[in-house]
């Protein structure tokens, strides 16, 4: 069912199957130089676009007028391998192949898209997204320009050359492994899931750039059986990443990993409830970015004034130790692109430089609307949908603190390990996650294991109560998560070293 | 279309069996759809489209896979379709794995459920755009001084939808969606501003309220969080609203899956026929009310509908069990999905329960959180009204309630008389005694 709300949450995990530092540079011979595996003009060779139907479609959309239009085209096929009962006994496929047509005039988007990549569909779709103007018609550019952009995860071999033998195993033995670690496993689940996404954008203004987007993970779910108890957890490891990541290694420890962490939910208690200080150890608990000031900073809120950030843009938010970065040029991180979906090279946005707040994620629409130049925000789910500004890899810098010193500091409260399920009200910077693991904080060290514990705060109060930062930083290297927003999903990634946080609510029992 | 679908379904079939396959099950859908919002008085997008996609499960030696595409030309399908085929037969034996048994094909019902409005053709791009305008003006003038953003919005769709076996069945259903809705955003203390949002879903134009209506139910739902705060950690009866027992109840029902159970991963696996709730709950499965939007004569399988009763008085009486995983569990399947659920509805309305309960917390939205469908332990993130003596107190935020589902229902007290008619879920607000509720 559509909503036309704006609640925004994201989705971590191994069960969410159903979210390095580098400044973009030019290469000398662009995009071309690291397809290698394949040639450039995939959708012309393919589907029969040229470059005469693409101009011929954007003159279309520009029929009434509008400052801009562009086209999206994709072919992207989803595979899934899953294990259930110690057998790879199902598959799933997905190819998903469409033309997004959008036609801008100030703030307005006209948008219209089709599933047959022939000139006369494309040029009713385009009508369609025409409509949003009504003005006298424009001209598209003459000529189309090849992007050129650095290659963040190069692909030398594709996916769908990878022969299913070989993804079988790596399946299996995740299975096997979980099993062998403990006569307390009864049930385990593996999903393999690999994608390749082809896009091309071309752009009314003369860009035409062109990508081979590659996403996979491998997840895993644990359940154990204790005196009749019965607990589940689990893992995943993943991104933009190729099948060679997959190492017997890394089955290995996303074995491990799940078995760990099921097993220790034995132990777990739900603490009591009530604010309290909460330190959130490194790594994936940067969802906390992700929902605290993530969200707020996407550049539609804050044009819209619906964003609690849209007054604080110079403003001290946070101490001095405290640096967060919204990046898209992380090696072969879930949340990396190349270029966005409007054409826009990867590159990486500062939202809060030494404390104070310094700059929203744009799409091109708020970018004009601001006088900025578009910081390669601008993102969506498929040809189905339209761009609006999105996160990519979202982080904190380290900072000097020890990260003893932070649970020592926080003395009683609790430490948060892994979280999913995070969502924040944009307007009033309300957000909420889900402790899936982590620790109590009793007299200045880590006492019982917790679990199933929701935490809310406010964004910008927890921002400034972010009292102590330690230098153990770690990206998130699960591929899994997904974010959500206006009801189209994006894949990103997160890090963070550990920080302690003055105080948050906790939701567990009465203490 | 119809024959369109119809054909193309066969077609798909002829190959996937003419490739090697034992057995297939063929999903086609169509739908074309007109999405409309208004910001600031005029289009902030406008959005219109047709889509098609056809799936086909491919049973072939004891094997399984699920392949779908958007890809429709000849050529295309029949190469996607061999390769699924052949791609089949690598993975690993699964005697479980077959088509359902004919026999629950048969006895699909054959009332009238009012699936499609026959007035949907009439539809102008006017009508679209007056009534996304009356939304946005009434919500305007509710909101009045404090409105920051109003968005008001609009969709309509006509789908259709085949499901063909190749041991029998073949099925079709058509159905229109109509949906009206607006957010506001509020001015409020500080840099705090809340929002709300209304919306309304029905498979009729005629069964929506007026635009006027949902703009003026958004601009009051965005005021009534104006000044929320926290307060002290404290056990209280707890309401919850309608429109947002589905999301708290999905923890409960997803507990209720043969695959949940079959996986050890459910907390009502060993529970049948006992107690997991109080006696104001029963859960019904009615696939047959016309016009609801989880109407249907056959599921997803093409396995007759049928009326069930889910749980009675507080007592477990079924599970959704699909084919699959009824043959692993070695039960009688009932069906892999839910329909329409209902919760019978109470006497009294929410004031008034509320004026009996003293101090409490009127509960309108959830954020964040998790439900453990193995343990049954559940926490999440709350907004709403403190109330006390049936009178609003003030609005709340950055609040938690903790607790089990096993629990938790046990201590139902009370269905309000307002079952929510927008949703499949078709709950009424629910009371529940002594929850934590965490804040300060």
């Amino acid at each position: 069912m559509k909503h036309i709300t704006r609640r925004s949450f994201i989705k971590t995990g191994a069960t969410a199957a159903a979210a390095t530092i580098a400044v973009p540079a030019i290469l000398p011979r662009g995009w071309y130089a690291f397809a290698q595996a394949e040639a450039a003009g995939y959708f012309e060779r393919e589907f029969g676009v040229s470059e005469a139907m693409c101009r011929r479609v954007l003159a279309r959309a520009l029929a009434k007028g509008g400052d801009f239009a562009d086209l999206f085209f994709e072919h992207t096929i989803s595979n899934f391998l899953i294990l259930e009962d110690g057998k790879v006994n199902r598959a799933a496929c997905d190819v998903a192949l469409g033309v997004g047509i959008r036609t801008v005039k100030g703030d307005q988007v006209g948008y219209g898209f089709t599933q047959e990549l022939n000139e006369k569909a494309m040029l009713a779709a385009a009508s369609t997204a025409a409509t949003i103007a009504a003005a006298s018609s424009k001209n598209p550019a003459r000529e189309f320009a090849p992007l050129k952009t650095k290659n963040y995860y190069p692909v030398k071999t594709l996916f769908s050359s990878v022969p299913l033998n070989d993804k079988l195993p790596v399946v299996q033995s995740v299975n096997d492994k979980c099993f062998a670690l403990s006569p307390l496993v009864i049930k385990v689940n593996v999903v393999f899931h690999d994608q390749q996404k082809r896009i091309l954008v071309v752009t009314s203004d003369g860009v035409k750039a062109e990508d081979l987007q590659p996403r996979s993970y491998i997840a895993s779910t644990v359940v154990a059986e204790k005196n009749g108890r019965r607990e589940r957890s689990g893992w995943n490891f993943g991104g933009r990443r190729e099948f060679s990541y997959y190492t017997p290694a890394l089955a290995e420890k996303l074995a491990k990993m799940s078995v760990d962490r099921t097993l220790i939910l034995f132990d777990a208690i739900q603490p009591p409830a009530g604010e309290m200080p909460v330190v959130l150890g490194p790594g994936v608990t940067g969802v906390l970015l992700h929902e605290a000031i993530g969200h707020g900073m996407e550049a539609d809120f804050n044009r819209k004034k619906i964003s609690t950030y849209c007054t604080m843009i110079g403003k001290k938010v946070a101490e001095p130790f405290v640096s967060i970065i919204d990046d898209g040029t992380v090696p072969h991180l879930t949340g990396s692109i190349n270029f966005d979906d409007e054409g826009t090279p990867g590159q990486k946005t500062v939202l809060v430089d030494k404390g104070i707040l310094t700059g929203y994620l744009h799409d091109k629409i708020s970018a004009r609307f601001y006088g900025v130049k578009p910081t390669g925000n601008g993102r969506r789910q498929s040809y189905q949908h339209y761009v609006i500004p999105r996160m990519r890899n979202t982080y904190m810098l380290d900072g000097e603190a020890e990260p003893e010193d932070l649970i020592k500091a926080a003395d009683k409260g609790i430490y948060v390990q892994d979280v999913a399920n995070g969502q924040v009200k944009i307007g009033e910077g309300d957000f909420a996650f889900y402790v899936s693991q982590g620790r109590q904080v009793e007299n200045g060290k880590l006492g019982a294991p917790i679990k199933d514990v929701n935490i809310m705060g406010n964004g910008p109060k927890m921002l400034s109560n972010i009292i102590m930062v330690a230098n153990d930083f770690e990206f998130h290297e699960g591929g899994a998560g997904a974010c959500g927003k206006d009801g189209q999903a994006a894949p990103v990634g997160f890090g963070q070293p550990s920080c302690l946080v003055k105080s948050m609510t906790v939701g567990g029992v009465k203490g | 279309m119809k024959q369109e679908l119809h054909d193309l379904a066969e077609r798909a079939i002829k190959i996937a069996k003419s490739a090697g396959a034992d057995d297939c099950r063929v999903t086609i859908g169509g739908e074309r759809f007109v999405e409309i919002s208004y910001r600031d008085r005029k289009p902030e997008n406008i959005k219109e489209a047709s889509t098609k996609g056809l799936r086909v499960e491919i049973f072939v030696n004891k094997r399984f896979s699920s392949q779908s595409t958007s890809d429709l030309r000849p050529e295309s399908l029949k190469t996607f379709i061999e390769n699924a085929v052949a791609s089949t037969s690598l993975l690993a034996e699964d005697p479980f794995r077959t088509l359902p048994d004919p026999k629950y094909y048969q006895g699909r019902g054959t009332i009238d459920l009012k699936q499609y409005d026959p007035d949907y053709e009439k539809v102008t791009p006017e009508s679209r755009h007056s009534f996304v305008k009356a939304i946005e003006e009434s919500c305007l003038a509710r909101g009045g001084d404090k409105v920051i953003s109003v968005t008001a919005g609009c969709y309509d769709s006509h789908s259709e939808q085949l499901l063909m076996t190749s041991n029998g069945f073949d099925g079709y259903e058509e159905a229109s969606v109509f949906y009206g809705g607006a957010e506001m955003t509020a001015k409020d203390e500080g840099d705090r501003r809340p929002a709300e949002y209304s919306v309304a879903v029905a498979l009729s134009r005629k069964a929506l309220p007026r635009p006027e209506d949902i703009g003026a139910d958004a601009a009051a739902r965005a005021l009534s969080l104006l000044g929320a705060k926290k307060v002290k950690t404290e056990t209280l009866p707890i309401i919850i609203e309608n429109r947002v027992v589905a999301r708290f109840g999905s923890g409960f029902v997803q507990a209720m899956f043969g695959r949940s159970i079959q996986q050890k991963q459910s907390f009502l696996a060993d529970k049948k026929g006992q107690k997991v709730a109080s006696n104001v709950l029963t859960l019904v499965d009615d696939p047959f009310i016309p016009g609801a939007l989880g109407s249907r004569t056959f599921d997803g399988e093409g396995i007759a509908a049928k009326k069930r009763v889910m749980i009675e008085a507080g007592v477990l009486n079924d599970f959704y069990v699909d084919w699959y995983y009824s043959r692993k569990l070695g039960w009688e399947p009932t069906t892999g999905s839910p329909s329409n659920l209902i919760i019978p509805p109470g006497k009294r309305s929410v004031k008034e329960i509320m004026k009996d309960l003293g101090r409490g917390i009127f509960i309108t939205g959830f954020i964040g959180g998790n439900s453990n469908s193995t343990t049954g332990d559940t926490s999440i993130g709350i907004t709403g009204q403190l109330f006390e003596k049936g009178e609003p107190v003030h609005p709340v935020s950055e609040m938690n309630i903790a607790d089990n589902h096993l629990k938790i229902w046990q201590r139902l007290a009370e269905a309000a008389n307002d079952p929510y008619a927008f949703s499949q879920q078709r709950f009424p607000s629910l009371v529940f005694t002594d929850v934590v509720v965490s804040g300060i």
